[in-house]
């Protein structure tokens, strides 16, 4: 399989509501070593709301359907989320504009412009301990993906793992953005909520897009 | 988890739902975007906004009225409102004078407050920003988010709101405001964690003989867990980090403000206030007014901060001024 349609970033978008509602109550249990707690329900505002009003959501184009999401994220999501995940879905539907299928160098390119999108608006880099160490590991997997020529379900898994694995290296880190960067030095050991959200959640996609 | 609640899903719009009841002459609640803004507005004047997760009340809404907000914006618990709840609050309080908003030093505050003024700026909204962060916990540094906003954002609230109900421009308001950040610092502690509604368990243990040091107002950890100390050796530990901070110098005169965050009874705020006076004043620095209750608070954590704002005439003055806030409505 070499490109994705809209229809499979359709249920991309939909496995992802759906793994983020049901991890809500751990996805708050990580944030709350770190954090305040609320990660997973804030997230998971937006994704609901986004079930709910999916027949709203347009699906001409790759582009429309995601700056549909993109803006019920922000209006929806709480806190930092909003606008960290909004900004994401924003600009990877700048990219894909009237786009009905993508191929794995034009997933790999859109998948940029949405961390491009997140930096610009949360002034995070790699090693902050944020989200970022997640999707940038699975971004540059997906480049080395292109480089290799792997069908899009190997590049999706390999992806996936690189997040993982990204995520886990966050309990090495001290934080520097986001609320666990108050703790100092003992953020050190707790993993970044975000990062393993993204980790669950792009290993959740890529066995469901297997399946299906 | 005991709460009064009726559904966790509920619990900020029935909260406004019972402030607006409490001070209906004064207030109305719009529930489409969780704003709560004074029901008469006086569109002479520089309209002052702020907000921010809930959890944190009387902050903000219980300030809004006559000489402090114009409007408060409620997010979810402990989260930031969103960018179109803020760019709503923005449009229906327009005015002649412009728009100020006191943002607290929070990345989700930041970016949903920044970019909701961008947005009502494209429809001619004349907006100015401050950020409050008196927080002296965390150290301030280029590579992180800076310190965070906690109770001096009250004085901010005060002092600018009734400058703005004076009279004075946009650009004065933020001027007022940014001089109360400026010489405005905090610290707290906390005997408890808090419990959010959602998740039904605090948000992390606390042995009954420890305490957390340097927390903020969110439920999360602080700079450090130590040991429980007396009322006079924690007063003195975080007057002396306050007062290095700014610095204070003696002479000063400050206003000072024991807040408890929710869970502490009002008998050990006064008992805080004792002590803290005594430590504030072998500095000598002059104690001008002082204010304790619960200001801004973190839902039901036990525990409290200390705030000193160092004053010079025209703040004392503004801060002198009457107010007439639901928060004050005691009897």
């Amino acid at each position: 399989m070499n490109i994705l349609n809209i229809g499979d970033i359709i249920n991309i978008v939909r496995y992802m509501a759906e793994i983020i509602i049901d991890n809500e109550k751990y996805f708050n249990q990580l944030d709350s070593f770190t954090g305040d707690g609320d990660c997973g329900s804030s997230l998971g505002k937006g994704f609901k709301v986004i079930i709910e009003k999916w027949g709203g959501i347009p699906k001409t184009n790759i582009g429309a359907f995601l700056r549909g999401c993109g803006m019920m994220i922000t209006e929806n999501c709480g806190g930092a989320s909003g606008p960290i995940w909004g900004a994401a879905f924003m600009n990877a539907s700048r990219y894909a504009k009237e786009k009905t299928e993508l191929n794995l160098n034009e997933i790999s390119e859109m998948m940029k412009c949405a961390v491009d999108g997140i930096q610009k608006i949360g002034k995070a880099g790699l090693g902050d301990k944020t989200l970022l160490d997640a999707l940038i590991p699975s971004v540059k997997s997906l480049e080395q993906s292109c480089e290799l020529k792997d069908d899009i379900p190997l590049a999706m898994k390999k992806s996936a793992a690189a997040a993982v694995a990204g995520a886990e290296k966050t309990k090495e880190l001290v934080a520097m953005k986001g609320r666990a960067s108050y703790l100092g030095e003992r953020s050190l050991g707790h993993p970044d909520a975000g990062a393993t959200a993204v980790g669950v959640i792009f290993t959740g996609v890529s066995k469901k897009f297997m399946k299906d | 988890m005991k709460k009064i609640i009726n559904c966790v899903q509920d619990v900020v719009i029935e909260m406004c739902n019972g402030l607006v009841k409490a001070c209906p002459e004064q207030i109305e609640f719009i529930e489409k975007y969780k704003i709560i803004k004074k029901k008469v507005l006086n569109k002479n004047k520089v309209t002052l906004i702020s907000g921010g997760g809930s959890g944190h009340e009387p902050a903000h809404a219980g300030y809004v009225g006559t000489g402090m907000l114009d409007a408060a914006v409620c997010g979810d618990m402990f989260a930031s409102p969103s960018i179109i709840q803020v760019y709503n609050a923005i449009l229906q309080t327009r005015s002649e004078k412009g728009t100020l908003l006191i943002i607290k030093n929070y990345s989700g505050d930041c970016m949903n407050f920044d970019s909701a003024a961008d947005m009502a700026q494209e429809e001619g909204v004349k907006i100015e920003k401050v950020y409050v962060n008196d927080d002296v916990a965390v150290q301030d540094s280029l590579h992180t988010v800076g310190r965070r906003g906690v109770a001096g954002t009250i004085f901010v609230h005060k002092i600018a709101g009734v400058a703005a109900e004076n009279g004075m421009d946009l650009l004065q308001v933020k001027a007022i405001a940014e001089r109360v950040i400026d010489n405005v610092r905090s610290i707290g502690f906390a005997l408890t964690s808090c419990t959010v509604p959602a998740n039904g368990t605090p948000t992390f243990d606390l042995p009954d003989n420890e305490i957390e040091f340097g927390v903020g107002i969110h439920g999360e950890p602080g700079i450090a867990r130590e040991t429980i100390k007396t009322a006079d050796e924690i007063a003195e530990k975080m007057v002396a980090l306050i007062v290095k901070d700014l610095p204070f110098k003696p002479e000063d005169e400050a206003a000072l403000m024991i807040n408890g965050l929710g869970g502490t009874p009002i008998q050990e705020l006064y008992i805080l206030n004792n002590s803290v006076h005594n430590s504030v004043k072998k500095r000598g620095i002059q104690i001008y007014k002082t204010y304790v209750g619960n200001y801004m608070t973190s839902i039901d954590m036990a525990g409290a901060s200390v705030t000193l704002l160092k004053l010079d005439n025209e703040l004392k003055e503004l801060l002198d001024s009457p107010v007439e806030i639901p928060a004050s409505k005691f009897i």
